[in-house]
């Protein structure tokens, strides 16, 4: 009936990974979930009581933060980040292969570098032990999910670079 | 050589290389800083204080409501209410596209999802009422430009978080006049070309659906952007708040009233909308290690002053600006582009003393445009992608409407009350 076909909408087939891409998809969507349901209840109990506990900002914030990590990674997999594709189409698929290579060993090189830092930062925030300053919690057990993710952004790009590898030899 | 050349360099090279634009943000700012010597530990505190900040929880939020409209069949309702009072002529579908997106554009705040909910009611219908398919591609992917301006939007969302003297509820109404405008500037070329070349009159059999009917079931999608907005004039919501009373309303509307979503789509929804948002806090909190990097070696000001100083007047800099603007926008999408800007932006708009909240919006108009104009449109791209066809072919038709709303941006460049009689008239600033 339709003479154009709406499945291509569809994105494309999620690319087979080692490790299930399952695994960020579901705690990044929990991750938006609860976010969302904590900033209702924040609206509902400051309308119905005078009570606030706009201490849960913290909170928040640092969901926020791991959801934007875990989306990340599974993105690397599914190369969903913006970048500009438009000149590296243009070249022959050998060399465009080469060059997808490369931009992808330029994010593991980002994220281990990102990694690396951010377990001295950690690192340091343990040391000195500072406090969040919402809950009083230590800082670190905030700072640490940035290396921990980082890492994973860093497996998942490895695990492209590997595929892009196999794929020419093929 | 200096570090701010090194920086640039690189920078440049990820960039046109096809790395992800977070990925080369943060390589370049940090060799920058190893080079340069500013203090290595700079980079992971800024990716965590990038992120960390809570007015950017709005952008998941809103995203997220956009999604659950999206998903719940909102689309679908408003089509049919746009067509019960449009009618079905040369050119009505064409524009009804338009009137959707901007309805949408009310709901969700990014431009290619608003392009790709219009789009998949829309192009089918436009192609069987027999418009070329590369002409519905170039209005489904205009129109979805509007978006971005109207609120709520995430471009206005990030340029708030780095010029807090614009607040999000200020560039939300200031927004509105200026997309209304450009959602008619879209409309004027798009039924005049239906009309010159007699399209979209093959379907004036089909019965046209009920006024009364299609508005009761459109109804309650109609209310959803008087809420998010009116929320946040009355001072009840902050904009986070009035994103995830979206999301309330929207599961309330597709569970109880449309009766549409499903557990599954609800959870397919989250992953969705987590990796969506995830995509640009990335992207946020690589960025200000760019721009950490580039604010401490004390580059900013000399480019600023320099663009200034042989800038003759400030027309001739804010022509300069939107030339330059238009060139990027055609490679990068609008949160990168404010990103990457913004930090050399703003002390040109200080020198001349523009209104900041005036200067965003033109800023998103710019984007706005940038998002349908071949060969990076960001629009165009996934309409292209639905209708199946290059976008090159695009090109005839497509123009036509950059020129329309160029001009609609030239209007509020001339008369700024355009975007800020509303924010003003309402007390937002």
């Amino acid at each position: 009936m339709s003479e154009i076909d709406l499945d291509v909408v569809k994105p494309p087939e999620p690319p087979k990974t080692r490790v299930p891409l399952r695994i960020e998809e579901v705690l990044a969507g929990a991750a938006i979930g609860i976010l969302g349901l904590i900033t209702f209840a924040n609206v509902v109990v400051r309308y119905l009581t005078n009570f606030s506990f706009a201490f849960t900002e913290e909170f928040s914030i640092i969901l926020m933060v791991i959801m934007a990590l875990l989306g990340a990674s599974s993105a690397v997999a599914k190369s969903g980040h913006i970048r500009i594709a438009y000149f590296v189409d243009l070249l022959r698929p050998r060399l465009r292969r080469l060059a997808l290579i490369c931009g992808t060993s330029a994010v593991t090189l980002s994220f281990l570098l990102l990694a690396a830092l951010g377990v001295r930062l950690t690192w340091d925030e343990y040391r000195f032990e500072v406090t969040s300053p919402g809950m009083g919690l230590p800082q670190w057990t905030y700072t640490i999910w940035l290396p921990l993710l980082s890492l994973a952004i860093m497996g998942r790009a490895i695990g492209v670079t590997i595929r892009l590898w196999r794929e020419g030899r093929r | 050589m200096h570090p701010a050349v090194l920086l640039f360099i690189c920078f440049v090279i990820l960039l046109f290389g096809g790395v992800p634009i977070a990925a080369a943000l943060g390589l370049a700012g940090t060799v920058a800083i190893y080079y340069g010597d500013l203090g290595i530990m700079a980079v992971p505190t800024n990716v965590y204080a990038g992120i960390a900040k809570y007015p950017l929880l709005a952008i998941p939020m809103f995203i997220l409501a956009g999604a659950v409209f999206d998903k719940s069949g909102v689309a679908l309702r408003l089509v049919r209410f746009a067509m019960s009072v449009v009618g079905q002529g040369r050119g009505s579908l064409a524009a009804i596209t338009i009137i959707v997106a901007m309805i949408i554009g009310g709901i969700s705040g990014s431009g290619p999802a608003c392009t790709a909910a219009v789009g998949g009611v829309m192009l089918a219908a436009m192609t069987r009422a027999g418009y070329p398919r590369p002409f519905s591609a170039s209005v489904a992917a205009a129109a979805g430009s509007t978006d971005i301006l109207i609120p709520p939007s995430v471009a206005f969302v990030i340029y708030s978080v780095l010029v807090p003297s614009a607040t999000v509820p200020a560039l939300f109404a200031a927004g509105l006049v200026p997309g209304v405008l450009a959602g008619l500037a879209l409309m004027v070329p798009a039924v005049w070309m239906s009309v010159r070349n007699n399209w979209g009159g093959l379907r004036e059999d089909e019965p046209k659906p009920e006024v009364w009917q299609s508005f009761k079931e459109a109804f309650w999608a109609l209310m959803a952007p008087v809420i998010i907005l009116g929320g946040m004039r009355t001072g009840l919501f902050t904009p986070t708040e009035a994103a995830v009373m979206a999301v309330f309303y929207g599961l309330f509307v597709g569970l109880v009233i449309y009766k549409s979503l499903t557990w599954r789509g609800i959870c397919e929804m989250l992953v969705e909308s987590a990796e969506t948002s995830a995509v640009i806090l990335i992207v946020v909190g690589l960025a200000s290690v760019f721009a950490w990097a580039s604010s401490t070696m004390g580059i900013i000001d000399p480019v600023a002053k320099t663009i200034v100083a042989i800038g003759g007047g400030q027309y001739a800099v804010l022509a300069m600006l939107i030339f330059f603007l238009i060139i990027i926008g055609m490679f990068l999408d609008g949160v990168s582009t404010f990103l990457i800007l913004l930090p050399i932006l703003i002390p040109i708009a200080q020198s001349y003393q523009w209104d900041l909240v005036w200067f965003g919006v033109i800023l998103t108009m710019k984007i706005a445009i940038g998002q349908f104009s071949p060969p990076m449109a960001v629009n165009l791209m996934v309409s292209c992608r639905m209708t199946g066809v290059t976008m090159e072919s695009t090109v005839p038709y497509v123009i036509w409407l950059i020129v329309s709303m160029f001009i609609s941006l030239a209007l509020v460049i001339a008369f700024p009350g355009l975007a800020l009689w509303v924010p003003r008239t309402f007390g937002f600033m």
